[in-house]
């Protein structure tokens, strides 16, 4: 047999340890996320669930950090309201809020103006520019009279709202009309002995619209939505924009997986 | 030989590492009111031997002047941004922005201030990134306009049809007028989605701004039930998505096309 050139050699080695080394790499990230390496992000206290600290240009501009409740002001208006109709973003800091744009109606101003809620003057300034996330904590306590859940806010906002103990405004812009649209998706895992997840677009439809998922987070078309995977949804992407922060978090295993735990 | 093996190498690498996945399964940032339908136009303006800021082009200021037809059929201007491909010498011959931007129809290259001196219009179109002061400003343009709750926040259509402004659909020289054709009926479209509300497509609404040319036969075929599509295909900008989404009122706001409930 005729030896190989040198430069075939080269190649061939070249080629052997690249391979090892792909093979390691891919390996190495289904180790990583593969199982028992979820990574669900610890439990944090009741009240401080969905709270966050607003500081794009606050310290910049010499004012504490704005702190937001979700569990304050879900209780009076949709997440629609807020992330569809007031133009408010998914991720904390990514929304374009000045004080200027308050003060003209835009963002928080929308309802902080005096008439709807308290208004963007000098005594009111502290109790957004607190810089102190466990702002409100003190009223927390009235979240003792909604159904309980272990998870999040330890409050079933769902059940809350089904057994109308909130009755959260739907729209800020005059009429709305829900869509009509019901259906039950089944989703397989795709891991085995891992039962299906239950989506449900009704219940979805009663706080969201359409589009604050569609076609950004999910695509509409079945079977299309590339990477929707447990390990990115731990990442905060998919279910996770809400279900790791502000709705139930992902502990709660078997309120999407509910056959999670049967034989 | 090398070369591919290290291009297959950084491809299979690039696919897998997490920073790939940065892009999906997240909310992008909703366009604000004044940035919506604004248009950047880069083809040759930073690579040119002369370099120049992009243009930024506003549909806004120009939908209130022109219908839609007439830039994108008489003029020939593409649906798709950096589509038309224009150059300074095209619009100095009286072509795309050229046949109205001629110190004539509007402001030309070079006009004369209100004092009579001679100044350049360069920067009036040529903006990106500079602070110029523009003869119209957003918030002053649509004040009293009928609002929507997405896209410019400004429901064109009502402002049209309320008479706030005429539409020039001709320009003498360019467009040949004729006959108008009869506008067929509103259309009840069936959406596959089992309990999604049936889409009302209305060719009276449509035809005031695109008559019949911008739409047929290039985005939908004249024949009934022949053009298939789908609403994926809506937000990935193609058919109904070529306008609805990036000027026309945005494909966000579901029921304005979905409306009639099905049982």
């Amino acid at each position: 047999m005729r030896e190989p050139a040198a430069s075939q050699r080269g190649t061939a080695r070249f080629f052997g340890a690249a391979t090892l080394l792909v093979t390691v790499f891919l390996l190495g990230g289904r180790d990583a996320h593969g199982a028992g390496g979820w990574l669900i992000p610890p439990q944090q206290a009741p009240e401080r669930y969905g709270n966050l600290l607003i500081n794009r240009t606050s310290e910049a501009h010499g004012q504490k950090p704005a702190a937001f409740s979700h569990w304050l002001h879900r209780a009076k208006y949709t997440c629609r309201v807020c992330h569809f109709e007031l133009y408010f973003a998914m991720q904390t800091n990514s929304t374009e809020i000045t004080e200027e744009k308050n003060r003209n109606g835009e963002y928080c101003g929308a309802c902080h103006n005096g008439k709807i809620a308290f208004g963007h003057t000098e005594e009111n300034c502290a109790k957004c520019h607190s810089g102190e996330i466990a702002t409100g904590s003190k009223e927390f306590g009235r979240l003792a009279f909604y159904p309980e859940n272990p998870f999040g806010n330890g409050v079933d906002w769902m059940a809350a709202l089904d057994m109308g103990k909130i009755k959260p405004v739907q729209t800020i812009l005059g009429e709305f009309q829900p869509v009509k649209y019901n259906k039950e998706i089944v989703l397989e895992a795709e891991w085995e002995r891992i039962p299906p997840a239950v989506f449900s677009h009704e219940a979805h439809n009663r706080w969201l619209d359409c589009s604050i998922c569609h076609p950004d987070i999910f695509n509409i078309k079945k079977k299309t939505t590339l990477h929707f995977e447990m390990q990115y949804i731990l990442e905060g992407k998919f279910c996770g924009a809400c279900h790791l922060s502000v709705a139930f978090p992902l502990d709660d295993c078997r309120r999407c997986h509910p056959k999670m735990g049967q034989p | 030989m090398m070369r591919r093996i290290v291009m297959v190498l950084v491809a299979v690498l690039a696919l897998h590492s997490p920073c790939f996945a940065q892009t999906f399964g997240v909310k992008k940032r909703t366009p604000r009111p004044e940035e919506f339908g604004n248009v950047l136009m880069n083809n040759f303006a930073e690579s040119s031997r002369t370099p120049i800021a992009p243009v930024v082009f506003k549909h806004w200021v120009h939908r209130t002047k022109y219908t839609c037809r007439l830039c994108h059929v008489d003029i020939g201007f593409s649906m798709n941004a950096n589509g038309t491909q224009v150059h300074e010498a095209d619009n100095e011959g009286g072509m795309y922005c050229g046949t109205c931007h001629n110190g004539k129809e509007a402001f030309g290259p070079r006009g004369k201030d209100e004092a009579g001196k001679a100044v350049e219009n360069c920067s009036r179109c040529h903006s990106s990134g500079k602070a110029v002061e523009f003869k119209y400003v957003f918030a002053k343009t649509i004040e009293g306009y009928p609002k929507s709750r997405f896209g410019n926040r400004v429901d064109w259509m009502a402002a049209e049809e309320k008479g706030l402004f005429k539409l020039k659909d001709q320009l003498e020289g360019l467009s040949i007028k004729r006959k108008d054709l009869k506008i067929p009926v509103d259309e009840s479209i069936k959406s596959k989605e089992i309990g999604m509300p049936e889409i009302i497509f209305s060719h009276a609404k449509h035809s005031v701004w695109n008559g019949c040319e911008l739409c047929h036969p290039d985005l939908f075929g004249v024949e009934k039930g022949k053009t298939k599509y789908t609403m994926q295909d809506i937000f990935d900008g193609k058919f109904c998505g070529a306008c609805h989404g990036s000027v026309a009122f945005s494909n966000l706001d579901c029921q304005l096309c979905h409306l009639k409930d099905v049982q």
